[in-house]
């Protein structure tokens, strides 16, 4: 499951229960650190914690920030530095060296704009989001808060008054959606300085498995772990079942209808894995007109792909160079993967590889921080 | 700052309470009272969250991160926390400290007792302003050199060390540098990672918070190891164990607060009051300015009165605070060591006054102080010399 459903399926638990929650969020981070900017958790009035900012060497302070946060019913921003060994109140032992801010929030569930709810429109769609935290590095200033969430298209909702500063985040946050990269911004105005992490959050990770073999159902299982969404399709309605693929969508159709029901977006990642050379080669002719589709896997030996090629190409399909590119077979990474589930590993390693854009290395090779999202300048934005 | 008809020009001795500050400890008096270590209730977390924010307004003054001040209850014991934490921790690298001979007793003692302890102590001597000549420094650096330990300014005279010459001398030898900036913090602009010191002591009382804190800065970039120089239950990192002083803590931070928005405007005040002072007594009586060639804190002067017998002085100045020097030996009569360091007789350096002026110090004051002056001196009988 993702960190995102968990924290809004434990809110909803939470909310229904009538227990009060905070959300904390990692807002900035200097140096490294276990978990990026955008690393949420939900705690509740009992201390108990969904999700995690950290690799667990923060958790225990971070409940007493959040329960008294709670307490005092405002908004606070505390700075975990954890460079410093000797610290045993945070007792970084893992040897990272960053200087981490985490907003916490209490959480009003009368309030349908509540930072929780922001988070929920943002999850919730097919589209990618731009979610704001506004808050002051002078924590003794008032910290607004999550309080704005645009999207792609440049609609806003929005739970601040302050307009100049809403204005400002909107106009960065509609590049920052474009250039798919979370941006840190110091809005410098009369009145004072705030700072602002706007968090691009991208529809969830979904997996289109064309086969649903014994193989499939290894994958999809390991996919759910990482909580992408899942659709099985196949001819068959006696391996496309319920019983052998829960908590996925079941698609059976022939292979020229699969895709009718199925959304596909940049976040989408197809394998083609029927172990049917028609049916695979048949869905593979449908997936080349997709264009923001990324990520397309065929399963099977590099002479199996290489006749489907000359078999379109026969029938008057050119792949071009953006086809080529998204199309990875024969599927998966190197990394001597024998069993199904092994197998599952080296193609679920390389769609997370592809659909967030990186490199496909070792960390050791990588000089400086290993995130992904690890511009952490503050850009300096005049109102 | 009144009491009644009485002027108070020793701000170098200790600080009024800034009313600002007193407002914003009063709370944690009485009802958020809690122990800031008691992890299980919201008065604990209140405690601690206020030292959080305490610590960051101190970091901030001098340019430190939240993490490198350690909270004492005072210059005194961050000096001893430093020096002999520092020397307990590393005595298998060296036996030999560097400090100097005009040092407030706080650092003189502490090596003193460490010299009982089988540390070797250099005390170097200063020029006839007070000046540490680095030369000397350097040339007493050798293998066996543990720590360099040179305050910031002079508590007497204001006198300015180059700290960061002495840094930039101490890293190019790998010996680290302790500062007592107790006179300086809260009166210039003191920036700890511009100087380049490895260790920083100062107080609360000094820059209008209240008595009972201080802290200690301790470098996150190559952090030297220390010792604590007591033991229990775990505060500050389990450097300086027992129950914070959350109140003055708290007063610490908010004063640390005030003086970096407000310490560059006092500074330039206090500098043309003091120039003010100087010329008036200088015009109207047989003065000279210890230490006045060299840097020197904006608010401090240290005058020598020739020929007359401060002791008698002083109490002669009956709507005056002013002091012979460190507060700390003014019940003895004996002539200033930091004066006789800088080659003043004894009877010159007891002829000597230290006027410290302050944030509360008006024009007004500086007359007044002026007038009583001229009222008392002529009434004192010149010493023989």
């Amino acid at each position: 499951m993702r960190e995102s459903d968990a924290i809004l399926e434990s809110y909803d638990e939470s909310v229904k229960n009538g227990l009060r929650t905070i959300l904390a969020t990692v807002v900035h981070v200097k140096g490294s650190s276990y978990r990026a900017a955008g690393a949420r958790m939900l705690v509740d009035e009992y201390g108990y914690m969904t999700g995690a900012i950290s690799g667990g060497c923060l958790e225990g302070d971070a409940l007493r920030k959040a329960l008294l946060a709670l307490e005092q019913n405002r908004n606070k921003l505390v700075t975990y530095d954890t460079s410093d060994e000797d610290d045993a109140v945070i007792g970084a032992q893992l040897g990272c060296n960053g200087i981490i801010q985490v907003l916490f929030e209490p959480v009003d569930p009368a309030n349908d704009l509540n930072p929780v709810e922001l988070l929920r429109r943002a999850n919730n769609k097919n589209k990618t989001y731009a979610l704001a935290s506004i808050f002051n590095l002078n924590k003794r200033e008032h910290q607004q808060g999550t309080s704005l969430l645009i999207d792609e298209t440049g609609s806003i909702t929005s739970e601040t008054n302050d307009e100049s500063l809403s204005e400002a985040i909107y106009d960065v946050a509609v590049s920052t959606i474009k250039k798919r990269v979370n941006h840190f911004g110091e809005y410098v105005s009369k009145s004072g300085t705030q700072h602002a992490f706007i968090d691009v959050i991208p529809p969830p990770h979904s997996l289109v498995l064309v086969g649903a073999g014994n193989d499939s159902q290894v994958l999809s299982e390991m996919a759910r772990h990482l909580g992408w969404s899942v659709t099985v399709a196949d001819g068959r309605p006696s391996h496309a079942n319920e019983k052998r693929f829960s908590n996925c969508q079941v698609v059976v159709a022939n292979p020229e209808s699969i895709l009718d029901d199925i959304e596909i977006n940049e976040s989408t990642a197809v394998v083609l894995m029927t172990h049917n050379y028609n049916y695979d080669l048949a869905v593979l002719k449908l997936l080349l007109d997709f264009n923001e589709l990324t990520y397309i896997g065929i399963l099977g030996p590099n002479k199996k792909h290489r006749r489907m090629f000359r078999d379109l190409r026969n029938e008057g399909i050119i792949l071009n160079e953006k086809h080529h590119a998204k199309i990875y077979a024969p599927v998966g990474l190197q990394v001597g993967a024998e069993t199904p589930a092994e197998i599952g590993l080296s193609i679920l390693s390389e769609i997370q590889a592809v659909l967030t854009g990186s490199d496909v290395k070792h960390l050791r090779e990588i000089d400086g921080s290993i995130h992904q999202k690890d511009q952490y300048q503050f850009e300096k934005v005049q109102l | 700052m009144k009491n009644s008809t009485k002027t108070y020009l020793d701000y170098n001795a200790t600080t009024p309470v800034d009313e600002r500050v007193l407002e914003a400890m009063i709370p944690f008096f009485t009802w958020s009272f809690g122990n800031a270590s008691s992890k299980d209730h919201i008065f604990g977390w209140e405690s601690a969250d206020a030292v959080d924010v305490a610590r960051e307004q101190v970091a901030d003054l001098i340019g430190a991160t939240a993490n490198e001040i350690y909270f004492t209850s005072g210059a005194t014991e961050a000096i001893n926390l430093g020096l002999r934490g520092f020397c307990s921790a590393n005595k298998s690298e060296g036996n030999h400290i560097i400090t100097c001979k005009t040092e407030h007793k706080a650092v003189l003692e502490t090596c003193q007792s460490l010299e009982e302890s089988g540390f070797d102590v250099t005390y170097l001597d200063v020029g006839q302003n007070g000046d540490v000549d680095l030369t000397e420094l350097e040339s007493s650096i050798s293998s066996e050199t543990l720590l360099v330990c040179l305050m910031h300014a002079n508590n007497e005279t204001g006198v300015i060390n180059p700290v960061k010459e002495i840094a930039e001398l101490c890293r190019s030898k790998g010996v680290p540098f302790f500062s007592d900036a107790t006179q300086s913090v809260g009166k210039l602009p003191v920036d700890v990672k511009e100087i380049g010191a490895d260790m920083i002591a100062f107080s609360s009382h000094k820059l209008y918070g209240p008595k009972g804190a201080g802290g200690l800065y301790i470098t996150g970039e190559n952090k030297p190891t220390i010792n604590p120089l007591f033991t229990g239950g775990g505060q500050e990192k389990g450097l300086r164990p027992g129950t914070l002083n959350v109140p003055a803590i708290v007063g610490f931070g908010k004063a640390c607060e005030i003086c970096e928005n407000e310490l560059v405007a006092d500074a330039e005040r206090h500098i043309d009051l003091r120039n003010y002072i100087e010329e008036k007594l200088i015009e109207l009586f047989d003065v000279s300015i210890n230490g006045n060639s060299k840097d020197r804190l904006p608010q401090t002067t240290n005058v020598q009165f020739r020929n007359i017998d401060s002791t008698h002085l002083l109490r002669r100045l009956r709507n005056l605070a002013v002091s012979r020097g460190s507060a700390c030996s003014s019940a003895t009569s004996q002539p200033s060591h930091v004066l006789t360091a800088m080659g003043l007789s004894a009877d010159e350096a007891m002829s000597s006054i230290r006027i410290g002026l302050g944030r509360f110090t008006t024009h007004k004051d500086v007359e007044s102080a002026i007038r009583e002056f001229e009222d008392v001196i002529p009434q004192l009988k010149p010493v023989a010399g």
